[in-house]
């Protein structure tokens, strides 16, 4: 981790809920039958510990001494499994990626032209296109599913079970990423309850559990306008002007049934009347889905005027004179209390909506539906809350205060205290798109941060969290490498720190190397993997990944260890395990390190296998041949002097004529004289030979030599 | 981009695959594969039978688990065979076991294990590769232990006998093997090192082939390798580097490079730089018909990158990038009846299933 600080300005970095919530229990499953005597707790992987429990010493010899378990500490998001988290994970890279080329290309191309400002008009669409697929993983859109058959009774549709986290993010996305345009965003709003208003219902009482709730009533109910819950609901739903929903649940009104349509035609022509109203409501928004109600205005003076005109029917059909001649009492209440909605009366909005953001939302709907900019829907927000204080605060409304009352550090803590560092990490890019002062804050080196920015610190703290599983943490490095200071180091050690016992994975780790241009680590990463295979017996495996990181130091090293299984092993029969080696290490002598004189070693015992199969003088000296380069190079150990020359006894006494001439014989003679004297040294290995073989290379050689002579 | 009009369907899984293989239909409308997976919150292995639903009605199609069998510890490599009158499986473990299942898909697709080789010394380590002989009484099995077993299973037998071909004590280690005929078949290793085998000929390979081809560049693994069984005298081969070459029996040390950074020339277009984990014939002719490609040419195949790429390889033409996914792709399978169908394994816990036209 980057240079936590400690003692400076007595900052924490990340906010921490002061709310201790007691201590958490994990049981621990063992099968021990003795009663435990120690425990050992390390970390392991991710937020798991390791727990090692070690029994009391028994008298039973086949009772295991202990066990290794591991614990998993917290229970994570319960709305999102791991295995989605990792979806997620995975699915977010590449709209990142691509984000940071476009932000490093626009840097780039803005230093060439001297620009000031790097991002261009088209910067927006990018932003857009980013925030809107990581909007696409984090869950389908609403459902399109409509029932073949309209259920005349269905009022409320259930779709996908909607999360906390698209939620948030679409408020992110309607606040920072859509190009701002404030005039429509109370409009945004208002969908945006529609769609996740559900999501307070476990904590707090909604307008949706309401229609939830009453619509399990629905199907029992014969005559629905005696209910008085149904007139509640409906003004409830008005309240945060779910218009469709109210419509279709007033023409479930018994006046509709034409039994009784005769005796009460005054009555339905009112409910009419509303339902009409209702369905007219002018709307300041860009577009509107097919089948919604209301009537859209993109420009505000047309709107202002819609908006008069329509408070306008409003008040005549509440002072209208055929309320008194509405028979049916709940009706008459049940629709004035809707117009009263409709005309903005502080007091039924009030009683009719349940928390603060539907208070809110209500506010800007009726009361007032100009309000632009937002600092005035912050204090409306502010107003709201005091109206309907609340027990807790679900962690989607600590956002939107945030968001509203343009604190770049709160919207930030609540991502990262609501959500975790994925979304802190995602929501930066956001949050830097509009506002050069977020900018700022975000992207700024601070010295108690170790020098780095808030931005980077939350990416590295990120790709800490990718780095701790086993399968994201090849994603790991993509945020890595958009950390200025400290990425790159990270990425060396994460590398540095993954297992090498599997050659997939292996590889995998070498791919990301080359990727970021990492020759020494791709290096360091092939000698452990080398030494790993070699001290588990799998020599060739370890031969071909020191040769890979050229590593002449180890293959000296493992050179003289092999040399020794050589003397043992290469008799005729196991010639063939060692021909597999001999090849894996190529002629390139620069890569096989000491182990070149195998090499050779090879070549003068093969053809030393053909003079003694086929006896004829060409084979012969081509095995001299061999035997000279072999004696004369420096990579030969002295140990071999003696067994080489032994093997060619046969070629030192060939009957026809002398094989080697007068200098080569003087080699041999010299190196000779040289293992006399190494033999003197206490470190010298004797080979496996017969007492006798010293003195018949020797007698041999003399023998040759004067043949030699002779000849020339 | 994908260049040419194919369907492809990327479905998420929660679990990692370790490989994935078609089985051979028993009727014309339902399709199944094996796939092994590894969960990693509850570090579990398991050979599960998918039955894959395509869903003609546009959306992604829908795998419904069949049937689970669990394997002591995870799968490093799996292999079908094809013309049994029940689709078998043999599974090699990272333990160093071998398995050999059952899949009965008349009747729900059941998975039974028909018999299992696991004795110490049978490999020490991984087996690294496995292959099953068609017929299906015979598999052969290598590790990165320099061992060659050849386990044999005739019916009932749930305890299966196997014999040692060769053991090279770990100075060499195979990383891949294929059957090209009922007595011979074909390894690969280290240093981009291919060996031939023939049962009759015991002692060791019959021929080697050591790619001195890659001198002064670094060298590469062999991953995968495939033999078709009309040309049985070539042996392809994908590995590190993106290279995939051929090696013909019939002239002996010269390898036939069809791509990545093998030889100095450059006109072999380089489609991957990284591994290839996978190569197999592609049965889908798309223009010309197979018999009359003359028999020194090498037949189209398929290759899957550490870098995401899928795509189809002709010799002597640009190749044909049927996937560019921003993850691996460690396995895929060509559908031996409809091998327009491929399906593939990618890294990020998902199986993308691709129908080309």
């Amino acid at each position: 981790m980057p240079g936590v600080s400690s003692g400076s300005g007595g900052g924490s970095l990340v906010p921490i809920s002061p709310e201790s919530q007691g201590p958490a229990v994990y049981p621990l499953h063992h099968c021990l039958k003795s009663p435990i005597s120690r425990l050992s707790i390390s970390w392991s992987r991710g937020n798991s510990l390791r727990v090692s429990v070690f029994a009391a010493p028994s008298s039973v010899e086949d009772d295991a001494g202990g066990e290794v378990v591991e614990v998993k500490l917290g229970g994570g998001d319960c709305e999102i499994s791991d295995a989605h988290w990792r979806r997620i994970a995975y699915g977010s890279v590449s709209p990142f990626a691509l984000l940071q080329s476009r932000k490093n290309a626009a840097s780039s191309l803005s230093k060439m032209s001297m620009n000031s400002s790097p991002y261009g008009a088209d910067w927006w669409d990018y932003i857009l296109e980013y925030s809107k697929d990581i909007n696409a993983l984090l869950g389908s859109q609403k459902s399109a599913s409509v029932p073949v058959i309209d259920d005349p009774k269905s009022v409320i549709v259930k779709g996908e079970e909607p999360t906390s986290l698209k939620a948030a993010w679409e408020l992110l996305e309607m606040f920072y990423a859509e190009k701002p345009s404030h005039l429509w965003l109370p409009e945004r709003l208002v969908d945006w309850l529609a769609d996740y208003d559900s999501l307070f219902s476990g904590t707090h009482p909604t307008v949706h559990s309401k229609l939830v709730d009453f619509q399990k009533e629905l199907v029992n109910l014969q005559v629905v306008e005696d209910n008085p819950k149904y007139w509640e609901v409906m003004s409830s739903a008005l309240a945060v002007g779910w218009l469709d929903i109210v419509v279709k649940m007033l023409r479930l009104h018994g006046s509709y049934r034409l039994d009784q349509l005769s005796n009460r035609e005054t009555e339905n022509g009112l409910v009419e009347a509303v339902a009409v109203l209702i369905s007219k409501m002018p709307r300041m928004r860009l577009d509107q889905e097919a089948g919604k109600l209301g009537e859209c205005f993109k420009a505000k003076p047309d709107f202002v005027k819609a908006w008069e005109k329509w408070r306008g029917q409003i008040n005549k059909l509440d002072s209208s004179a055929f309320w008194f001649q509405c028979a049916h009492q709940q009706t008459r209440e049940g629709l004035r209390s809707m117009l009263q909605i409709m005309l903005g009366n502080a007091n039924s909005l009030c009683s009719a909506t349940c928390h603060w953001i539907e208070l809110h939302i209500s506010h800007l709907l009726y009361i007032r539906p100009f309000t632009v900019g937002l600092d005035s829907m912050y204090s409306l927000a502010q107003k709201s809350i005091q109206l309907k204080p609340m027990a807790s605060a679900h962690r989607l409304m600590g956002l939107i205060i945030g968001i509203l009352g343009e604190n770049t550090e709160v919207v930030l803590a609540e991502c990262l205290k609501g959500f975790g560092p994925w979304m802190v990490v995602h929501a930066i890019e956001l949050l830097t798109a509009g506002s050069d002062h977020a900018e700022m804050l975000l992207l700024e080196e601070r010295p108690n941060l170790g020098g780095i920015s808030i931005e980077e610190l939350h990416r590295l703290v990120y790709a800490q969290v990718l780095s701790s599983h086993p399968l994201t943490w090849q994603i790991a490095p993509i945020y890595l490498i958009s950390c200025m200071k400290h990425g790159m180091v990270l990425l060396q050690i994460l590398l540095s720190k993954q297992p090498v016992q599997d050659n997939q994975l292996l590889l995998k780790s070498i791919e990301i190397c080359r990727l970021y241009e990492l020759h020494s680590i791709t290096a360091n990463i092939m000698k452990i993997a080398g030494v790993h295979h070699w001290k588990h017996g799998r020599k060739g495996s370890g031969v071909f990944w020191l040769q890979q990181a050229r590593d002449e130091y180890r293959l000296n090293r493992i050179a003289q260890q092999l040399f020794d299984s050589v003397g043992k092993t290469i008799s005729d029969e196991s010639f063939k395990q060692w021909e597999g080696l001999i090849q894996l290490m190529g002629s390139d002598s620069k890569t096989a390190g000491g182990l070149e004189f195998l090499h050779k070693y090879r070549d003068f015992k093969k053809s030393l296998q053909h003079v003694f199969d086929g006896k004829t003088t060409d084979a012969a000296r081509k095995a001299v041949e061999s035997l000279i380069s072999l004696m004369k190079n420096p990579s030969t150990p002295q140990r071999f002097y003696l067994p080489l020359l032994y093997d060619s006894l046969k070629l030192l006494n060939w009957k026809d004529r002398p094989l080697l001439n007068v200098s080569q014989t003087n080699i041999l003679l010299t190196k000779l004289q040289d293992l006399s004297m190494a033999r003197l040294r206490p470190d010298f290995i004797e080979s496996e030979l017969p007492p006798q073989a010293l003195n018949s290379v020797r007698l041999a050689l003399a023998t040759n030599l004067g043949r030699a002579i002779l000849e020339e | 981009m994908a260049q040419n009009p194919s369907l492809v369907h990327r479905i998420p899984q929660s679990k990692y695959i370790d490989a994935i293989r078609w089985l051979s239909p028993v009727s014309a409308l339902d399709r199944f594969a094996a796939v092994a997976y590894y969960d990693t919150d509850t570090n579990s292995p398991s050979i599960e039978i998918i039955c894959v639903d395509p869903n003609p009605e546009g959306s992604s199609p829908t795998l419904t688990p069949q049937s689970s069998w669990t394997p002591p510890s995870r799968i490093s490599s799996l292999k079908t065979a094809h013309s049994t009158h029940q689709p078998l499986l043999a599974a090699a473990t990272f333990s160093g076991s071998i398995h050999i299942l059952a899949s009965d898909l008349i009747n729900g697709g059941t998975m039974e294990s028909e018999a299992t080789v696991s004795e110490l010394g049978f490999h020490s380590g991984p087996v690294s590769a496995v292959d099953l002989r068609e017929g299906g009484t015979e598999c052969v099995s290598v590790g990165e232990d320099g061992r060659v077993n050849l386990v044999s299973f005739v019916g009932d037998s749930s305890k299966l006998s196997y014999r040692r071909i060769f053991d090279a004590n770990g100075l060499v280690g195979y990383t891949a093997v294929k059957w090209a005929s009922p007595s011979e078949f074909a390894t690969g290793g280290y240093g981009f090192g291919l060996q031939w085998w023939d049962q009759r000929k015991p002692g060791g390979p019959v021929s080697q082939f050591k790619g001195n081809w890659c001198q002064g560049k670094t060298s590469g693994i062999v991953h995968s390798i495939d033999i078709h069984p009309s040309r049985k005298h070539t042996c392809l081969a994908g590995g590190s580097s993106g290279t995939v070459f051929a090696w013909d029996l019939r002239a002996q040390q010269q390898p036939i490079v069809l791509s990545g950074a093998g030889t100095d020339e450059a006109p072999i277009s380089l489609l991957s730089e990284s591994e290839v984990w996978e190569v197999q014939y592609d049965r889908y002719t798309r223009s010309s018909n197979t018999s009359n490609i003359s028999s020194t040419r090498i037949l189209p195949i398929m290759i899957c990158s550490e870098d995401g790429i899928l795509a189809v390889i002709e010799q002597g033409e640009e190749p044909l990038e049927l996937l560019a996914e921003p993850c691996a792709i460690n396995s895929f399978d060509i559908d031996q009846q409809n091998p327009s169908d491929v399906i593939c394994s990618l890294e990020w816990e998902s199986i993308a299933i691709l129908t080309r036209s």
